[in-house]
């Protein structure tokens, strides 16, 4: 391979100037060291220089450099074109650049100009935006205030019930309840300075409030009946509670539930009465047996009475506002109205019939026990006034049939006393009537004045009777036959309690005739001892000495001393033959001693006067041996 | 669901029988008030007394009538036999004369109630063992022979009192469970107290219905 000789000629030349031999040989040097494989430039210059220098050849090499230069021109010809080529492009590329340009800028100022526009616009919509959000929460707070002061309308539709009939369940009573605290929540409301707000919800509280209990009110009264089962109990119970604080509605429930029970305790009554229970037999059928039969109606009333006291008791026992007792008096008092109807008729039944005179008492005594229990169980109830009218009815009965009997025994046996002066059998009759009555005593202590007034239906007859009897005999039967009389009736009472006022009664009509007796009793002793004259002429004060007066002689005194000698020895024997009739020991002897005392006392006397020397007696202690203490002990001394 | 007014589901009645001053009202005051009476008059005709106790987990009422021993008030303590669940019968474990009028309170109480009425015995003084008149194993005989329920007891230390009026009314109670008391009978001694499905309830519906239409 050849290398092109001019541009190293040319170099020579060039440095030939300067340092001849030195450049030259450097260039020289250069140019050998020249690594041709190594230099990538000068091969590719080769390289493409091979592709057209295909012949060295002179002509070849003197055209080179045109060729060379024409292959320059033909590049830089290709080079303009594309240039050209690309400077169109560009152009384009430009006039859309400008065109977006301009278009940029229309927009530019249009967005520009509609900013402007709708400043205003989103200044509104800010505006209306934080309206909105306080909007919003005002809602939240009136929707709060709603929920807090008004009810739900699921509340209101339970308060109002949706039909006149739906029933009452508890979601009601918290409605109920929830209406009674936003009503009482208004207080804070009012105090917080709202005030009419407060007062308008309060008045429509109100008037829910009273709506509902309205038709709580009718509920109840129609459901109270129903008390016996668990669950409307309960509701009846908290209705009840409710209905504590309007006084008319729960009045008139109560007199609901009243007339309800009344219904249902007649209709039970009239059941145990005529139908029994179980193996129970009914109660009428011991209507012939009358204390029973009232005993045992009685008895039902009785037990029956907790019962209904203790539904009543439940039916109130969430109302804590009120006394509840007075209510449950009154209502137990018209529960059991109804049963006095039925009750009397069967106790007016059994009066009317000829029930003996016992069995009227124990009916009567039986009724007076039941007054006094329902006195203190249901006090002042017609129930009790209606023990009381039959109690009275059965006292009256009782006494009349009494009197009945009385006068029976006293109109066929009461003619004459007996020979013996003993009680005629009509006081004996009638005093073990009194017994027979009196014993049966009963079950309620006996009023006094009840008792009272029957000795008095029994006695008092029968005084007079044995009283009109009596006069026709003579005073000393007489008054043998009436203490007789008068012991026996003083014995049979003595028993029984409450008879003081009519046994003093007695002893002072006894004491009258003791009196009688004993001064019959005592004249006639005086009598047969011949100390009539004696004794009259003792009580002379102007006379002269008594041994000289007819009738006080010596003799004559000892006439009459013999005879008192005789006496002394056995004083009985001048008794009155009536006197041994007398029942009493104790009249007997207290009528004895009193006559005896009088002898006793006119002895004394007598004893006196003889030893008086005035009277000139000669030796009186011969004429007269007896001292009066001597008498009084033979007299007395045994019977005293 | 509130739990109902009534806290029980039952009412039993029971009456208290035996001789004057056997210790029935003591017995009650006891069973009531758990003391003792110690100077306790003497009953007026009845009296009337209310516990509640637990049988199987029920809760019962009893009311308890408690009747006067002396015979006077006879006439109107037997009208209180009708319709008793339970008849407690008394006698005083140191009176003879007490336990012999037994048979008589029994008849008595056969012929009044219902052949479902509990019947229990109770030797009543348990405490005075040392003046005891009538042996545990006699009592206990009469009671095996008369199918009666018995126990000795005493109202003062209250020994055997709880006993006596519980197990009556576990009787009763099982006697309800086994049907044999039928609690719609009228006075069968026994109120069922949440709604009775027939008794009293029935008693009611139709006698008012004409109120209600004019009802304001």
């Amino acid at each position: 391979m050849s290398m092109p000789p001019l541009p190293v000629t040319s170099n020579s030349q060039e440095l030939g100037d300067s340092g001849q031999s030195n450049v030259l040989g450097k260039r020289l040097n250069k140019i050998f060291e020249t690594r041709l494989d190594t230099d990538k430039e000068t091969l590719e210059a080769l390289k493409e220089l091979s592709t057209f220098f295909t012949e060295n050849s002179i002509q070849s090499r003197r055209n080179l450099r045109s060729k060379i230069e024409k292959r320059s021109l033909a590049i830089n010809e290709e080079f303009l074109s594309a240039f050209t080529k690309v400077k169109d492009a560009l152009d384009t590329v430009y006039n859309d650049v400008v065109s977006i340009d301009s278009e940029v800028r229309g927009m530019s100022m249009h967005l520009q100009a509609t900013r402007a526009q709708t400043y205003q616009l989103i200044e509104h919509t800010t505006q209306l935006q934080a309206q909105r959000k306080k909007l919003s929460m005002e809602q939240e707070v009136a929707s709060a205030f709603l929920e807090r002061y008004q009810l739900s309308p699921a509340e209101l539709t339970v308060l109002h019930g949706s039909t006149r009939d739906s029933p009452i369940t508890p979601v009601f009573f918290t409605a109920l309840q929830r209406a009674q605290t936003i009503h009482s929540d208004c207080r804070v409301l009012m105090q917080s300075g709202f005030q009419t707000v407060a007062l308008d919800i309060m008045e429509q509280m109100s008037l829910h409030q009273e709506a509902a209990l309205e038709r709580l009110y009718r509920w109840t009264q129609s459901h109270c009946r129903s008390v016996e089962s668990t669950e409307t109990a309960a509701l009846l119970t908290e209705a009840m509670s409710c209905l504590q604080d309007r006084p008319v509605l729960f009045k008139y429930v109560l007199d609901e539930y009243g007339s309800c029970r009344r219904a249902a305790l007649v209709r039970a009554f009239i059941d145990a009465l005529t139908k029994g229970g179980g193996t129970l037999k009914p109660i009428e059928m011991h209507a012939n047996d009358p204390k029973r039969y009232v005993g045992d109606m009685l008895a039902w009333l009785h037990q029956v009475i907790p019962s209904e006291k203790e539904s009543l008791n439940t039916l109130m026992s969430l109302c804590s506002k009120i006394d509840v007792s007075d209510h449950i008096q009154q209502i137990l008092a018209s529960i059991t109205e109804g049963v006095c109807h039925p009750l009397k008729v069967r106790v007016d039944r059994i009066l009317s019939t000829d029930a003996t005179t016992t069995i009227l008492y124990s009916v009567a005594s039986l009724l007076g026990y039941y007054h006094q229990i329902f006195s203190q169980v249901v006090p002042e109830s017609m129930l009790l006034g209606t023990l009381a009218e039959v109690r009275i009815l059965a006292q009256n009965r009782f006494l009349s049939a009494l009197q009945g009997r009385v006068k029976q025994h006293l109109a066929d046996r009461l003619d004459t006393p007996p020979p013996d002066l003993s009680p005629s059998t009509s006081v004996s009759a009638l005093m073990s009537l009194l017994k027979e009555v009196l014993s049966v005593a009963g079950v309620a202590d006996g009023r006094p004045e009840d008792i009272t007034k029957m000795v008095g239906v029994v006695l008092d007859p029968l005084l007079q009777a044995v009283n009109l009897s009596a006069a026709r005999l003579p005073t000393t039967d007489m008054a043998v036959y009436l203490l007789n009389c008068l012991y026996q009736m003083q014995t049979t009472l003595s028993l029984y309690g409450f008879m003081d006022n009519r046994l003093e009664r007695l002893q002072a009509q006894s004491d009258a005739q003791l009196d009688t007796l004993t001064s019959e009793q005592a004249s006639s002793l005086v009598a047969n001892l011949n100390l009539g004259p004696i004794y009259t002429i003792l009580q002379e004060t102007s006379r002269g000495p008594l041994a000289n007066v007819p009738g006080m002689d010596a003799a004559s005194l000892k006439h009459f001393l013999v005879k008192l000698d005789g006496f002394l020895a056995l004083p009985d024997i001048l008794l009155l033959p009536q006197i041994s009739l007398l029942l009493s020991t104790i009249h007997r002897n207290n009528v004895k001693q009193r006559a005896f005392e009088v002898i006793c006392t006119v002895y004394k006397q007598l004893f006196a006067a003889v030893h008086d020397p005035v009277n000139g007696y000669q030796n009186p202690s011969s004429l007269i041996s007896r001292t009066p203490e001597q008498v009084q002990e033979l007299l007395l001394g045994n019977g005293s | 669901m509130s739990v109902g007014p009534y806290n029980y589901s039952y009412i039993f009645k029971y009456i208290i029988i035996g001789d004057m001053g056997v210790g029935k009202s003591c017995l009650l005051h006891q069973f009531t008030e758990k003391k003792f009476m110690s100077d306790c008059p003497h009953t007026i005709g009845v009296e009337f007394g209310t516990r509640i106790i637990e049988v199987s987990g029920q809760k019962i009422k009893l009311q308890i009538w408690d009747t006067a021993g002396q015979e006077r008030f006879r006439a109107v303590t037997r009208s209180y036999y009708r319709g008793a669940a339970g008849a407690l019968m008394v006698y005083d474990i140191t009176r003879r004369s007490t336990y012999n009028h037994l048979s008589s309170w029994l008849t008595d109480t056969r012929n009044l109630t219902n052949p479902s009425t509990v019947i229990f015995l109770i030797g009543n003084k348990c405490d005075l063992n040392a003046a005891r008149d009538v042996t545990y194993e006699e009592a206990k005989q009469f009671a095996d022979e008369n199918g009666l329920m018995f126990v000795e007891a005493s109202a003062k230390s209250g020994e055997n009192v709880e006993e006596a009026f519980l197990e009556t009314a576990k009787k009763i109670y099982q006697s309800i469970q086994d049907g044999r008391l039928d609690l719609n009978a009228a006075e069968s001694g026994v109120q069922h107290k949440p709604s009775q499905p027939g008794g009293r309830n029935t008693l009611v519906n139709d006698q008012t219905a004409s109120k209600d239409s004019c009802s304001c």
